[in-house]
């Protein structure tokens, strides 16, 4: 598999396709893996692929320095690949995916690299990327569109809603407002978040549960009928908020009112951009 | 002047804050008044060119700043001034209830209604029964 | 910190009773950023308004905000009376604390008092952040647009080109005259319709200031009122409009004859044709899917098997001014526009649905406007009815109303409008033509509402002896030569049974091929039987949602001439009036693009209703939203589609609606 990813991409940097191939490298712990940016095509032997590729690098194709570059991407990474694509962030003809068949991703830390998959995989029924260039892997046959409900957020559907409200007060009360979530997610590309705005003033800067609370709900919601469920906010949170069970909640009402899912093409028109005059909402 | 038993002072608890389309629903509650169709006092209107120009974030502010309920309202739908708005405002907010519930906000806190220019008698109930159920709801009081 | 002067007005007691007025006053002085509070008996009065000026030079004041009723009575008023002072109107904000609490609040003094005290809060807040707005001044391009030539279009072009101004009236049929020029006779007057139409036909071709351009189609519309630009295909005749005389021989001696357009398929053209004796112009055109040369280059283009069609080329070889242009192709022309005035008219409504009624099937089943070619004197039969099958005159003829108008189930919903006395019509023309000759009208009402018209009913049946049956009918079937007509006389509620010679439909008009299509192009609503939409049913019945675009004739909704020709003339007044101006001021309360935060995602371009959003690449080759001011017309759908948070409403800024959203705790 690794020896298929490192050819294709020496074949791109040889010819002068791609620019820079992205992959992941071992990193300096010795067993988690990190971002790799490959310039020179024997720069490809560092590159590793296994189940401790996490990152979702996706965000690393909106760096316009770059040309035109090859990318890594598993399943989720593909989707949001769809998605920059569908928002217009990217041009196809800047990037070469160089997909890989994914069986999913463990649950790593600093230092360790658990047995357990990744929360976001335990459920995910998608193997082989929406879209890709180059397949690694043999594809799968019948693949399964994403999963619509998750077991967290039914879990917390059958709570009370004062129950809910308690159960994410706690959590938020804990936000450090240090915004990784953010940083990672490929969705959030805005020049200036609304969280950084000074006027208007959405959401107040000292650290109190109802500008916390108002961070999280807009953050989710401004990426409402566009997560690509890849997971990459919550395993960065610091303080362990399950930012997913938001997003997927988000996704769940998107599929179940307008039939929507995204990432899964770079032409579907996104939901929320377009209406019905007969939608029965 | 003594307080009616309609409007007692204490529905003056409730906060509903009310976003109001210039061109049907502003008009609508203007009726309202004109036919002198009383209503609770604890809503404040906010005029909007068009229900569509109400961004969720100005909803999801109003509730943490401890609103207990929102009101948007615009014309019905084919009727928008602008052709289209109100379609948009449907979609927006059939998604932001479920996910205002799902943060333990209930979604009946947040109601999206049609009325037009000349119905103000509409207009009063709206905001009389919108009134009535959240009086059901727990107060959700100001904002730590 | 700005200087905010606030305006309390009592409204004589209308606001005065119900609220505290001194608390309000005294509440409002507390409020950080007002220098100023007065109270008036009524602020919209000249004292009232003299004492706001007053209050905005005396107290240097920059905000103005008045409590007072409605913006929606007052707001105009006292943006002038700020501007009479030297302040921008835009700075001006008004607390409804009439209509919004005194008037609905009046039984509850203290609440009425606290709400108005809120909601005077809240107003200030908002205006603290209000900005000094312009309106711009755009040129107007002092030409206009008529698209459709029939008598609704001809009436506007001849009304707009009569105010002074240049007009292209573009028509998709080799002629203009639509399809009035189709019809024998008017009513109620029953005068003949070629003979009050085509003197405006020629009219309109003389005209200085018009331009026809017939065989063209409008296929793009960009701009903005006063600045349009219009893509118009204009069709290739193949005929030398310059050198052809209308001598008539090419069409005359052309043997490849097809069925007539004009006539309803019942007479027949020639490949090269004009599509009636008094077209305008009277140039003829080259019918390229049916011209046998024609089809003979495309044969050996496309090195079709079988055998070639004949290399005819008769019209070019007999035709004395050499004016035949096989090369002629369809060109693009973009032309600028100030105003664009829409009468596309209608179809007729096709009745093969009804099957029981056997129309397609059976001959002598015609529709009404098949009936006008065979009473005109023009048309295939000279003006003499005969049946379709066999050539001879009908006797017995029975016509049946609302074929596709008022059935939801095989047609519309609507009424036609014109259909009642179109029959009404052709009864009374019928027995003209032969007194011997016995109508049967099976109508469900009868609509006879325009001046003139209820007489000309009533004639239908009192002196031409139409019978009026009230009913629909079940079946029509062929017997013996003649038709039998089943139905019902609802009336005396018993089955009728006819036997007739001929049987005419009253079929339904509908928006013209294309409607919806032309609609998206020009980004004006239509409805769902694809009529357009105007911009108000009863106060704007000629203008659309659109400015500068104009609406005339049965596009709108089945009209007869009258109404198209009324209609017509009332677009053009309001194109004319649009015209007349060397600038028009853009309302300043539009949508404006920050492009340090537009991440191009162009998710306003999506949800824009007016096409407003354009884009422009930035110096990084950036793709970047932009505004056009012309055409935005401050809905705010782009604000909120906004997660960049790039786009602002200005006048109802996202610092605005924030600031009233935070007065209130």
């Amino acid at each position: 598999m690794i020896e298929q990813i490192r050819a294709k991409a020496r074949e791109l940097l040889e010819s002068g396709a791609v620019d820079c191939a992205i992959g992941y490298e071992r990193a300096s712990d010795g067993i988690t893996a990190r971002p790799f940016f490959a310039y020179r095509p024997e720069e490809v032997e560092r590159f590793i692929f296994d189940e401790t590729c996490v990152h979702n690098l996706a965000p690393y194709l909106m760096d316009r320095r770059t040309k035109v570059s090859a990318l890594v991407a598993k399943p989720c990474d593909a989707r949001a690949i769809n998605l920059l694509l569908q928002e217009k962030q990217l041009e196809r003809e800047r990037v070469f995916i160089i997909g890989v068949v994914c069986s999913g991703v463990v649950e790593t830390g600093w230092n360790r690299a658990g047995e357990a998959p990744a929360p976001r995989c335990a459920t995910c029924p998608q193997h082989t990327p929406p879209v890709y260039d180059f397949l690694v892997g043999d594809p799968v046959a019948e693949e399964a569109p994403p999963a619509v409900t998750s077991p967290e957020v039914a879990e917390l559907e059958a709570m009370g809603v004062e129950e809910r409200r308690s159960f994410w007060e706690e959590h938020f009360d804990r936000c450090l407002r240090c915004y990784a979530c953010r940083q990672v997610c490929p969705g959030c590309y805005c020049k200036e978040c609304f969280v950084d705005r000074l006027d208007p003033l959405w959401v107040g800067i000292r650290i109190a549960p109802v500008e916390n609370h108002m961070w999280n709900t807009i953050r989710a919601f401004h990426l409402a009928g566009r997560c690509i469920e890849c997971g990459e906010c919550e395993r960065v949170c610091p303080v362990n908020i399950p930012l997913m069970r938001l997003n997927s909640k988000l996704n769940q009402e998107t599929a179940e009112l307008f039939d929507f899912q995204p990432g899964l093409s770079a032409e579907a028109q996104p939901p929320l951009a377009t209406f019905r005059p007969d939608d029965d909402l | 002047m003594v307080a009616s038993p309609v409007n007692s002072s204490t529905d003056s608890d409730l906060r509903i804050v009310g976003f109001l389309c210039n061109w049907c629903s502003y008009a609508g509650a203007d009726m309202a008044g004109t036919s002198r169709e009383s209503y609770p006092a604890n809503i404040r209107l906010i005029r909007v060119p068009c229900s569509g120009r109400v961004d969720p974030m100005l909803i999801v502010k109003c509730f943490e700043m401890g609103a207990d309920g929102v009101l948007v309202a615009g014309c019905h739908p084919g009727d928008c001034h602008y052709g289209e708005g109100n379609f948009h405002t449907r979609r927006r907010l059939a998604l932001l209830r479920p996910f205002l519930d799902f943060l333990g906000i209930e979604q009946e806190r947040l109601r999206l209604e049609w009325v037009s220019a000349t119905e103000g008698k509409l207009f009063s109930r709206v905001v009389a029964d919108f009134e009535q159920e959240l009086k059901k709801l727990a107060p959700r009081g100001v904002a730590a | 910190m700005s200087r905010i002067g606030v305006f309390i007005c009592h409204c004589g007691r209308n606001i005065a009773e119900p609220v505290d007025i001194p608390a309000v006053m005294e509440a409002t002085r507390a409020i950080p950023g007002v220098v100023y509070v007065d109270e008036n008996q009524f602020t919209c009065s000249l004292p009232g308004q003299d004492s706001v000026r007053r209050a905005i030079v005396e107290q240097r004041l920059d905000r103005v905000v008045i409590g007072a009723c409605s913006p929606r009575m007052h707001e105009e008023t006292f943006r002038k009376a700020l501007a009479s002072a030297g302040l921008n109107p835009y700075l001006l904000e008004i607390a409804n604390i009439r209509e919004h609490c005194a008037w609905v609040h009046g039984n509850d003094r203290p609440a009425a008092t606290a709400k108005a005290i809120e909601l005077v809060r809240m107003a200030v807040a908002k205006a603290a952040r209000n900005q000094a707005l312009f309106p711009k001044e755009i040129g107007v391009t002092k030409r206009a647009l008529v698209i459709g030539g029939g008598i609704a279009g001809i009436q506007a072009a001849l009304d707009i080109a009569d105010a002074g101004h240049e007009v292209v009236l573009v028509e998709r049929e080799p002629s203009i005259g639509g399809r009035m020029a189709q019809l024998d006779k008017t009513f109620p007057t029953l005068d003949c319709s070629a003979c009050i139409l085509t003197p405006k036909m020629v009219e309109a071709s003389q005209h200085p200031l018009i331009t026809l351009r017939t065989c063209a189609q409008v296929e793009a519309v960009r701009g903005f009122v006063g600045n349009f630009e219009v893509d118009i295909k204009q069709g290739a005749r193949k005929v030398d409009q310059e050198k052809c005389t209308s001598c008539g021989i090419c069409w005359q001696k052309c043997p490849e004859k097809v069925p007539s357009e004009f006539e309803m398929g019942q007479g027949k053209r020639s490949a090269i044709y004009i599509p009636f004796a008094q077209a305008v112009p009277a140039i003829p055109v080259i019918d390229t899917e049916h011209c046998r040369y024609i089809r003979y280059l495309k044969f050996n283009e496309d090195k079709e098997e079988g055998k070639a069609p004949p290399q005819c080329r008769i019209c070019e070889k007999l035709c004395p001014p050499q004016a035949i242009d096989w090369e002629e192709e369809d060109s693009l022309i973009t032309e600028k526009f100030g105003a664009l005035v829409v009468a596309t008219g209608y179809k007729p409504f096709d009745p093969t649905v009804y099957e029981e009624f056997g129309y397609g099937h059976y001959p002598d089943v015609i529709t009404g406007l098949e009936l006008e070619r065979l009473m005109s004197a023009s048309g295939p039969t000279d003006g003499q009815v005969l049946r379709p099958s066999d050539g001879t005159p009908p006797k017995t003829v029975v016509f049946v109303s609302c074929i596709g108008s008022r059935d939801e189930t095989k047609g519309h919903s609507y009424c036609s409008q014109t259909c009642c006395m179109y029959m009404a019509k052709h009864a009374i023309l019928l027995q003209e033509h032969d007194p011997e000759v016995q109508s049967y009208i099976f109508y469900i009402d009868i609509r006879a509402t325009g001046k003139g018209y209820e007489e000309f009913s009533r004639r239908a049946q009192e002196e031409a002896g139409a019978q009026y049956l009230r009913g629909r009918i079940a079946k029509v079937y062929p017997k013996d030569g003649k038709l039998v007509v089943q139905g019902e006389d609802s009336l005396i509620g018993r089955p009728v049974e006819i036997t007739a010679d001929l049987v005419v439909l009253a079929a339904a008009m509908e928006p013209n091929t294309g409607a919806a299509e032309m609609a998206q192009r020009l980004s004006i609503s239509y409805d769902s039987d694809h009529f357009f939409v105007q911009a108000h049913p009863k106060l704007r019945p000629v203008e659309t949602q659109t400015d500068g675009v104009f609406l005339a004739g049965s596009c709108i909704f089945p009209s007869d001439i009258p109404q198209s020709v009324a209609q017509g003339s009332a677009a053009a007044s309001k194109a004319a009036a649009l015209l007349n101006r060397d600038h028009l001021v853009t309302n300043p309360m539009t949508a404006l693009v920050d492009p340090l935060k537009c991440t191009g995602c162009l998710q306003c371009v999506a949800v824009c209703p007016f096409n407003a959003v354009e884009t422009q690449l930035s110096r990084e080759q950036r793709t970047l939203a932009v505004i056009n001011e012309g055409t935005c017309k401050g809905c705010g759908l782009c604000v909120s589609a906004c997660r960049p948070g790039a786009i602002d409403l200005r006048g109802t800024t996202n610092q605005q609606l924030l600031a009233e959203v935070m007065a209130l705790w």
